[in-house]
């Protein structure tokens, strides 16, 4: 198959508008996008690139509601994702969470699902659940409970079960959000590979777009529902300039204070064989940034976790000298938000003058939204709350569990502010993040935790993983690829 | 707390059986509990039970270890039923007088508790829920009844490490879930079960899209997976179920304790 030989997509006038909300998601859209294609669709949170997705896939307005005017059409017929001659859907999305899109509890019944709602010959199901495997990496493991699976794996996962189904277009909604640098490179060479072979279109919403290089793709940039014209390095501000931008020094003094947080042999595991975390002796200074990266499933959430107390270490200790309460961000925003309206969710940690939740929600681009329901908001409004609420009251520990998921450039600096703010004020903050060009401009010290764990400044750990031959997880591959 | 029950895979006992059969036999099982008032087959049965997991799962401990709850609560209902029940022959004083009818309601409660708790927990731990749901469509049940039961087993384990997380976070913020009045108990449901809930219901819609975006329920039917074969095993537990039931039904007659 060659890459023309997909359908091209043809969306004339598109508007959709969300009930009870006055702006619309997309505006009047145009445009073609040609057999084969590789598209790139980026933009500030909240700019209807989702939305866009959905609609494409047919979902808009068959399961979401919606006001929906103009039309999409595929090789001239108006099929809203389904082929009407071929008993096929046209387009396959995979959608932005890939644990929620799991329906089995086994890899090979998962990747067969959609074969076998088609009704296809057996035969031709296990075919093409073993070449969709194959194609994916994951055929070691078919037999595996979905529910065991690594963030990347279920990633993985979700994106051959939609091949499986041999889709002529492929969506994909920020597919590397939960994903380390490596996974991330790798889920890309992947799609290439596909593309190569199946000769299908990709239609990808990310706001990384540097690991998208490979593919080579058109950009879109979209903006409050419409289609902008690119300005150039606006979708990849560099982390040194996001905090020239802050007006904040980059890098703080290296403290000769005592830790305000330390561990020392921390060992852990969850009960499997083999142990998650062995021998970890890290201290955690005031007034620093403490970064930790690694791969999937190599034990970030599980160190934060500990340190904040909610788990026991099976052996070592966890000295903390400070007895207040940290301020935490959890990975999910929705496990953290309480209340019925943005306000008092925001007053759990203490009572607020009108004056100052305007101003804090002013601050979080989340003007206007103080009585609504905070789980009306959109998941990157949802967690720039879960910040504001974890970095009230000035806690001297801050626990961030990727707090930048979802996030465009902008909300990232007011993040990357709020961090800086705090560090200066001489909080200790320990942040996860896969976000790696700015783990090295915002970290003071830096932990890599996976099947080898490395410690210190920024430049010696980056330094000892670029000769560890990891280089996804080094800056200047990041560097390289933006450029 | 929700204790942590699933399927697990193995390759000995009821684990190698046809879904079916373990479905059979868990009917069977509390046929008899429910159908019979005699203690001695309710005691038969609960060891037939107790036997089946062991040979299944290849220990006593690995069996009886997730079940601690279970047996505690059901020495728990024995106690209770034991000190409430005063009329009848008083066979000892503890303060209260114990009876035989009391003892004998006891027992009857809580071994019909802990036959049905630990046959459901044996028949959830050896059948794969996929293999189970594919029998039961073959059976003739529509599949889209029978992907239900696979996606409410696949919500249980979501579920209780949504709770656990929600906890430590209310943990996190400060907020303690008391029920010593009924505001707190509110803002305990509030708190609580509205994230919980709220994370279900988006779960419930990404999975609602995915299956969709699938092609699920495009047509009546669907390809069905190669069917499961019966092994030498099945037979051993085709004849436990039909003693079940004789055993339980010959009781009835005869009258047995």
């Amino acid at each position: 198959m060659s890459f023309a030989d997909g359908p091209s997509i043809q969306i004339d006038h598109l508007s959709v508008r969300y009930p009870e909300r006055s702006a619309c998601a997309l505006c009047d859209l145009t445009a073609e996008i040609g057999p084969g294609a590789a598209l790139a669709v980026t933009g500030p949170s909240g700019c209807g690139k989702t939305t866009l997705l959905r609609a494409l896939a047919g979902f808009i307005p068959d399961m979401i509601r919606a006001d929906v005017s103009g039309s999409i059409h595929f090789d001239g017929s108006p099929s809203a994702g389904r082929d009407p001659i071929h008993p096929r859907p046209s387009v396959g999305l995979v959608q932005q969470d890939p644990d929620a899109q799991v329906c089995t509890l086994r890899v090979r019944s998962e990747v067969a699902f959609g074969p076998e709602n088609l009704c296809l010959p057996r035969t031709v199901v296990d075919r093409r659940v073993q070449q969709a495997m194959d194609v994916m990496g994951i055929a070691h493991l078919a037999d595996r409970d979905t529910t065991t699976l690594s963030g990347g794996e279920k990633q993985r996962l979700a994106v051959a079960s939609i091949l499986a189904m041999e889709p002529p277009i492929l969506l994909l909604d920020e597919p590397t959000a939960h994903l380390d640098p490596a996974c991330a490179m790798a889920l890309f060479e992947q799609l290439r590979h596909v593309r190569e072979l199946r000769g299908c279109s990709l239609v990808i919403v990310e706001h990384r777009l540097a690991p998208l290089t490979m593919l080579a793709p058109q950009l879109w940039v979209l903006d409050s529902g419409r289609r902008v014209p690119r300005e150039p390095g606006r979708e990849h501000v560099p982390a040194e300039r996001l905090l020239q931008r802050a007006h904040r020094n980059t890098r703080s003094e290296e403290s000769p204070t005592a830790s305000v947080l330390g561990v020392a042999g921390l060992t852990f595991s969850y009960g499997g064989p083999g142990r998650l975390i062995e021998d970890l002796n890290v201290s955690i200074r005031p007034g620093t940034v403490h970064g930790i990266i690694g791969p999937n499933g190599g034990g970030k959430t599980t160190l934060l976790r500990l340190l904040a107390g909610l788990e026991r270490p099976d052996g070592g200790q966890i000295v903390r000298h400070s007895q207040a309460r940290p301020g935490m961000v959890f990975q999910h925003p929705h496990q953290q938000i309480f209340e019925h309206t943005v306000r008092r969710d925001l007053e759990i940690e203490g009572p607020m003058s009108d004056a100052d939740v305007m101003a804090a929600l002013r601050g979080a681009r989340l003007a206007g939204t103080a009585a609504r329901a905070p789980h009306s908001l959109s998941l990157g409004e949802q967690r720039r709350l879960t910040v504001l609420s974890a970095f009230r009251n000035d806690p001297k520990v801050l626990l961030l569990d990727e707090p930048f998921i979802g996030q465009d450039r902008e909300n990232v600096l007011w993040i990357v502010e709020r961090i800086v703010d705090a560090r200066d004020r001489g909080a200790a903050i320990v942040l996860v993040t896969h976000d790696i060009p700015l783990a090295d401009a915002l970290c003071d010290r830096l932990l890599y935790l996976g099947d080898t764990v490395l410690e210190g400044v920024p430049s010696d750990v980056f330094g000892r993983l670029e000769d560890m031959g990891r280089t996804a997880f080094t800056p200047a591959f990041w560097e390289e690829s933006n450029r | 707390m929700i204790p942590r029950i699933a399927f697990r895979p193995g390759l000995r006992g009821l684990h190698r059986v046809h879904p079916a059969t373990n479905l059979l036999l868990l009917a069977s099982v509390l046929l008899a509990v429910l159908g019979t008032h005699s203690l001695i087959v309710k005691g038969a049965v609960l060891l037939l039970t107790f036997a089946l997991a062991v040979w299944s799962e290849g220990s006593i401990r690995a069996w009886s270890k997730p079940l601690r709850f279970v047996m505690t609560f059901s020495a728990l209902l024995f106690i209770v039923q034991v000190i409430s029940i005063r009329e009848g022959f008083v066979l000892f004083r503890i303060g209260v007088p114990v009876t035989r009818e009391g003892m004998l309601a006891g027992a009857n409660m809580a071994l019909r508790f802990l036959v049905i708790l630990s046959s459901s927990f044996t028949f959830v731990v050896t059948t794969d829920p996929d293999a189970l749901a594919n029998a039961l469509i073959r059976w003739g049940i529509p599949y889209r009844h029978g992907y239900t039961l696979i996606l409410a087993l696949r919500f249980v384990p979501f579920f209780r490490n949504e709770l656990r997380i929600v906890r430590d976070a209310q943990r996190m913020r400060g907020i303690k879930a008391s029920v010593r009045s009924v505001r707190s108990i509110r803002r305990a449901i509030r708190t609580t079960f509205v994230p919980v809930l709220v994370a279900g219901l988006i779960r419930v819609d990404t999975i609602a899209m995915s299956m969709k975006g699938r092609a699920f329920g495009l047509y009546r039917r669907r390809t069905l997976p190669p069917r499961a074969r019966l092994a030498w095993e099945d037979g051993l537990v085709w004849i436990c179920s039909a003693a079940c039931i004789g055993v339980a039904v010959w009781a009835g007659g005869v009258g047995w304790l």
